[in-house]
């Protein structure tokens, strides 16, 4: 709460506004999922039924689709397009400056796919978590003059910063609405699934039709993952905020797993906000921060960051970002604005962190003293 | 002959007394039927199919199926975890073994005298899949039960030997917690005492002896195969509770069971993935037995 | 948890199971719950086609597929395959029906044993959805009508017109590039005997391929 109220004032000072009352709130947005949509959605999956097509005139949809866009292809580990003809204007500059810890990269679009134990090379077990990258694109740059959110992201200084948007999954434009596919129409990136906006300093602009690959992060460096987390319905207190209940005998009556006493009386005598009650858990965005990056492979586009708590379900969609923890920023520079060279065919798949033991290595043993 | 024997008192020991002697099940269980069907289909017809994956792989590599829960599967992740296991099993030997077998574990022990320690016991228990995958043995040792959980896929370990190859009658020994210490005794320094090859895995129809009450689970409750003694503790509303909790018509319920499997067909897509491997390192493994065995008449002269 | 079950092996369904069971509301519990959807079976396995409410029909669906799979699978010499048929049917005339009509007619099946409908519920009157479940080649007549063949329908008609004028743009495309390219062979280098044998068959082949669509 306290932070909210800071980053309140902090907001007010900056934009000089004068505003007599300001409200706090505890987490400044509603408690409940959202019922409608927003006036500027858009429709995205087109109703579907059943066209009665003859099988000739499916088959030749389908030959219209892969002539655009390319056959269908197996690339990393992901079921897409070969994308061959990708238009890669040259509008956007590809600049040279070099990389300090102020600029901002772009983001990549994964999914969770699980999580398993690595061992260190000191013997200790790490829990690791597995994001594959997703068939990434970038579909469009948006420079700062020309950045104007309807919705304003919580960024300090919004136009120093452009946007990019990049596309995941690429899915038949069949089962698309006719506005959606139209965002992708200047970017000839084939209509996908996803869509994210990364927030970027110009210097790390990146052409329409660029595909992100893992290659993006590197061994060893921290990101933050954002990710919608699993959502558990209207919950009570016991599982939402993890109290401990009242005992199942010795006199207990109907308090099991009740909150228990929720403020005082007198002049304080009303519930305080922000107060740990019952109500919906879960299905919120919760960003992870500072997780180490401690595997990487580059033939399915899977990276291994630290812990199981990344937000989001197995097969869920997160958004990996570059940290904002000042003391985890790289050392040294990252690809700017992102890997454009694919690894060489001999490469090894696995790229390990240091630390950690390469299940090809042999057993791990210590020294006597 | 072995440490059990010596250690059962006379009056144990006459009733119970541990039998290498092997009893082979006549009930179409399951370890029957998998002794049976690949041996036959080894026999009908090699030369005229290319190479199936044995239908035993299921029982000897239970890691290697995922979890059949559906939210938490995704074919990328399981293939990578194969591949990791598969690069820890060409650098340590894993072996067969089943709950209920005698091991020898070595590990890397940072605190241990030598940066070694072994330990030897019986598998209790088995859990666990893909590099999760782990066991725990359990020994008597100084009169106190010890009991270490090590996981499968660990590099910090560093040899696994199998000193007794067999199975029990239950799927998970924890009621040896509960037993007479003799029955989870076992000498430290155990000789190996190999199966012959090819021979089925032998199952040991031991039953241990439990102490009084109070236990640390309601082993009444779990129908099991391998204790002697159950009734001549438990007294009527035990036995009434226990009948509450039974549920006969589990084994007819085909979805639930359905939804705790991993489907044929996709076991044999995992294991052909992996079996030429497996294979080729269950070859080496025997090349290498040879190779000991060859050299251990030298030394003895 | 968190391990397969080895013990048993069954065979893949074909249909879309759901993680998790429905409870279906009974007051007899897990065995209660197994007892309604007996009859469900025995029903189906009956007559072959039901209409029930989605729920139980969805639950009883994957019963009656593994219990076919299963007869399949281990045949009627099979004890514990007996068993099941004997709990899951209950009029025990229907068991020989499962072994002596049901496993021929599937054996060779390489799609799902059932097909499920949604079917529109009464207004007004229970809320609840409702579904037709059926055994594939049952003997009633089928309950979606195959329109998939119908040319007549407006959007066919359109597609088959765009994929002709698709197929001879392409065509002629095709046919430009290789007179382009003769010609500049022609232009470039005297000796070309070699290629024009080549182009020939394939123009020929092409306007072949133009008069079939036609036709």
């Amino acid at each position: 709460m306290l932070r909210t109220v800071l980053s309140d004032l902090a907001r007010l000072r900056l934009n000089g506004f004068v505003c007599s009352v300001t409200q706090v709130r505890e987490k400044g947005h509603l408690n409940r999922p959202r019922l409608r949509n927003p006036y500027w959605f858009m429709r995205k999956q087109r109703s579907q039924t059943d066209d009665q097509v003859t099988g000739e005139n499916r088959s030749f949809i389908k030959e219209v689709i892969h002539d655009t866009y390319g056959t269908p292809a197996l690339i990393k580990g992901v079921q897409t397009y070969e994308q061959k003809q990708l238009i890669k204007t040259n509008e956007v500059p590809v600049s040279t400056e070099p990389w300090t810890p102020a600029v901002r990269r772009c983001g990549l679009i994964a999914r969770k796919i699980g999580q398993y134990p690595l061992w260190l090379k000191n013997g200790e077990r790490i829990r690791t978590t597995l994001l594959q990258v997703v068939d990434n694109h970038v579909i469009k740059y948006t420079p700062p003059e020309e950045y104007k959110p309807t919705q304003r992201p919580n960024v300090h200084n919004l136009n120093r910063y452009g946007c990019i948007l990049v596309g995941a999954e690429s899915t038949n434009p069949a089962q698309l609405t006719k506005e959606y596919c139209g965002i992708f129409r200047d970017s000839g990136v084939m209509p996908t699934k996803n869509l994210a906006r990364f927030i970027v300093s110009p210097q790390a602009a990146l052409a329409p039709g660029t595909p992100l690959n893992v290659g993006h992060f590197r061994v060893g460096e921290f990101v933050d993952v954002r990710g919608k987390t699993v959502y558990h319905g209207f919950q009570g207190v016991v599982k939402r905020h993890g109290f401990k209940g009242m005992p199942a005998s010795h006199g207990v009556t109907k308090t099991h797993r009740r909150p228990g006493n929720i403020g005082g009386g007198g002049e304080k005598g009303r519930v305080w906000p922000g107060t740990k009650l019952p109500g919906h858990m879960g299905n919120r965005w919760r960003i992870t921060k500072g997780l180490r990056i401690w595997r990487i492979n580059t033939k399915y586009n899977v990276m291994w960051v630290q812990g199981s708590a990344v937000p989001g379900s197995t097969n869920g969609l997160v958004y990996i970002y570059d940290t904002i923890l000042p003391l985890r920023k790289p050392q040294v520079a990252p690809p700017m604005p992102t890997l454009y060279e694919q690894p060489e065919d001999d490469a090894p798949d696995d790229i390990w962190y240091e630390q950690v033991h390469n299940f090809k290595d042999e057993s791990i043993t210590y020294k006597p003293e | 002959m072995n440490i059990n024997v010596r250690i059962l008192t006379k009056s144990v020991s006459q009733q119970y007394a541990f039998k290498r002697i092997v009893t082979f099940s006549t009930k179409p269980t399951q370890q029957a039927a998998v002794a049976a069907v690949p041996q036959q289909q080894e026999v009908t017809g090699p030369s005229v199919r290319k190479p199936i994956v044995p239908a035993h792989y299921r029982f000897v590599y239970p890691e290697f199926l995922p979890d059949p829960k559906i939210e938490w599967r995704n074919a990328i992740r399981e293939k990578l975890e194969r591949l990791d296991m598969l690069d820890r099993r060409r650098q340590i030997e894993l072996p067969e073994f089943y709950v209920g077998s005698i091991l020898a574990v070595t590990s890397s022990d940072p605190h241990a005298a030598g940066k070694t320690s072994r330990f030897v016991g019986i598998c209790i228990h088995r859990e666990r899949c893909g590099l999760r995958a782990r066991f725990i043995l359990r020994n008597v040792i100084d009169h106190q039960g010890i009991e270490v959980v090590y996981e499968l896929y660990d590099p910090t370990i560093q040899k696994v030997e199998v000193l007794r190859l067999e199975k029990r009658l239950d799927d998970s020994l924890f009621y040896l917690r509960d037993a007479l210490p003799e029955f989870s005794t076992f000498d430290e320094n155990m000789e190996a005492e190999p199966l012959e090859e090819g021979a089925p895995v032998p199952i040991n129809d031991i039953k241990v002896v439990l102490r009084p009450r109070p236990w640390l689970e309601r082993w009444e409750r779990q129908n099991l195969l391998g204790v002697a003694n159950i009734e001549q503790y438990i007294k009527d509303k035990h036995r009434k509770s226990a009948e509450k909790v039974q549920k006969p018509w589990e084994k007819f319920d085909l979805m639930k069971q359905y939804r705790a499997t991993i489907p044929e067909e996709e076991q044999k897509e995992i294991f052909a993935e992996v079996h030429t491997e497996l294979h080729t390192l269950e070859l080496q493994r025997k090349r290498n037995k040879r190779k000991r065995t060859f050299v251990k008449p030298k030394h003895l002269a | 948890m968190n391990q397969a079950d080895v013990s048993k092996l069954m065979s893949q369904l074909r249909i879309a199971v759901r993680p998790t069971k429905r409870n279906l509301k009974n007051p007899d519990g897990p065995e209660g719950r197994l007892l309604k959807l007996r009859k469900t079976v025995t029903a189906l396995v009956k007559h072959e086609r039901i209409e029930l409410y989605y729920n139980r029909a969805d639950e009883a669906r994957g019963y009656a597929e593994l219990l076919i799979s299963n007869a399949i699978r281990h045949g009627d010499r099979h004890k514990a395959t007996m068993e099941l048929a004997d709990y899951w049917l209950l009029e025990k005339q229907l068991v020989h029906k499962l072994f002596k009509v049901l496993v021929p007619r599937f054996e060779n099946s390489t799609v799902s044993y059932t097909r499920m409908f949604k079917a529109p519920r009464d207004y007004p009157g229970m809320y609840y959805r409702k579904s037709v479940l059926e055994l594939r080649g049952n003997p009633y007549p089928a309950l979606i009508p195959d329109n998939s063949q119908n040319r007549n329908l407006l959007h066919n008609v359109l597609l088959d017109e765009a994929r002709k004028e698709f197929r001879r743009e392409k065509l002629a495309s095709l046919a430009n590039k290789l007179a382009a390219e003769t010609e500049n062979a022609t232009a470039s280098t005297i000796e070309t005997p070699a290629q024009a044998p080549v182009t020939d068959p394939q123009s020929e082949q092409s306007k072949q391929a133009e008069e079939a669509p036609k036709a």
